[in-house]
């Protein structure tokens, strides 16, 4: 009898050693996919670097046409805009690390914007509303080492400032203007680098300055109280706000203050 | 089965048994290796959000514009977690580099070096627009 289970014992030691190496690599690839598996619940970030970069290839779009923008609305040619996005595509067009892109770009013409910008500066005195925009739509193609990415989006840069007021005459006779203006980038609200304040009178625009007791309150959100005293005939005041937003893009609009 | 043939089979077995162990070792390292991967990956998004951070303002193209460099250096330093290595060079439009100075807090003690290209532009009404190429690295 012993000696029958010791032969049993010998044929089968290769099946048990096979069934062994067997439980052995379950044992190895099971405490590995464990340990990998926690590993990567702690890892936060799973998105993959292409999409990161082509997010920041938007940013980046931004950039370019905040950069146009200041320069249109200070004065440049519409023209700037495709110019400096020429430049930046040419620039794109050299980055390999990911594969090979292209950015193609479409400013925007339709019965506002033209070459993709759109200034309107409304001098006439009732607008209350002047505006500085940029709207271009692009489209980047990454063929890269692991995926081809096809993406298109539109970049609007748009600074945008309202004005409106009113006066009240004081016992001197002079005029105490009261204004509210807004800044807004993208319409939300946002903050101005400069403003500078205009009156009309006897159709000269003159400077406000501290000689008419100019006081700006602003309120860190974007709205500016603004007050000061004029001396002049008419029953109403024209009044003009050519301001810069933190990006340097110039915008004007202007308002006719009656009394209260 | 004869006693002969008895000892080629339980050659075939062992070999069988080593063959199983092999491939699970090997299966997991590529595990492993998928990994690492992942590890540079979200090393490379923390270095591209950082430029990003940086951009968002318009700060970074304007410390280039400046070449600024130190300032450059310090607020890179300070978009990163502690720990992280890094080299930045900045190239203009024509491919040439724009920084004389090295922009980096210190050596790269690590094997895994991972690179980031960053298309950046400046918000000025002249414009300009940079390459920046960052190389990353976690302090062994």
């Amino acid at each position: 009898m012993k000696r029958q289970v010791e032969e049993f014992r010998a044929n089968r030691s290769g099946q048990l050693l096979i069934v062994a190496a067997l439980a052995i690599a379950v044992l190895v690839s099971s405490t590995t996919i464990y340990v990998y598996e926690l590993s990567r619940d702690t890892n936060s970030s799973d998105r993959p670097p292409l999409n990161d970069f082509v997010l920041s290839l938007k940013q980046s779009a931004r950039n370019v046409m905040i950069s146009s923008l200041a320069n249109v609305s200070n004065g440049g040619s519409s023209s700037v805009l495709a110019t400096n996005l020429n430049t930046f595509s040419q620039l794109v067009a050299s980055l390999h690390h990911l594969g090979t892109m292209s950015l193609d770009f479409t400013p925007l013409n339709d019965s506002t914007y033209d070459s993709g910008t759109y200034l309107s500066w409304n001098t006439s005195d009732t607008s209350d509303t002047g505006v500085s925009s940029a709207y271009v739509n692009f489209t980047l193609r990454v063929y890269g080492l692991e995926e081809d990415i096809d993406a298109a989006f539109a970049v609007n840069v748009t600074t945008t400032i309202t004005i409106s007021g009113s006066y009240a005459t004081l016992l001197s006779g002079d005029k105490q203007v009261s204004l509210t203006c807004r800044v807004y980038n993208e319409d939300e609200p946002a903050l101005a680098k400069n403003m500078t304040f205009f009156y009309e009178n006897s159709g000269n625009w003159i400077q406000v300055d501290a000689s008419n007791d100019l006081v700006i309150i602003d309120q860190g959100n974007g709205t500016y109280l603004v007050s000061f005293t004029v001396n002049i005939p008419s029953d109403t005041v024209p009044v003009s706000v050519r301001g810069y937003d933190s990006r340097n893009v110039f915008v004007l609009a202007n308002t006719t203050c009656s009394g209260t | 089965m004869s006693r002969g043939n008895r000892g080629q089979v339980r050659i075939i077995e062992a070999f069988l048994a080593v063959l199983i162990i092999f491939s699970s070792l090997a299966a997991s390292s590529s595990l492993t290796a998928t990994q690492n991967r992942a590890k540079r990956d979200d090393l490379s998004a923390v270095g591209l959000q950082a430029l990003m951070k940086l951009d968002s303002d318009g700060a970074l193209g304007r410390l280039i514009d400046e070449g600024n460099w130190s300032r450059l250096r310090d607020a890179v330093d300070l978009a990163f977690p502690a720990g992280v290595s890094f080299n930045l060079t900045v190239y203009d439009e024509g491919i040439q580099q724009v920084n004389a100075v090295v922009v980096s807090n210190g050596g790269f003690n690590s094997q895994e070096v991972v690179f980031v290209e960053y298309a950046c532009a400046g918000w000025g009404p002249v414009f300009h627009s940079y390459v920046i190429r960052l190389c990353l690295a976690v302090a062994a």
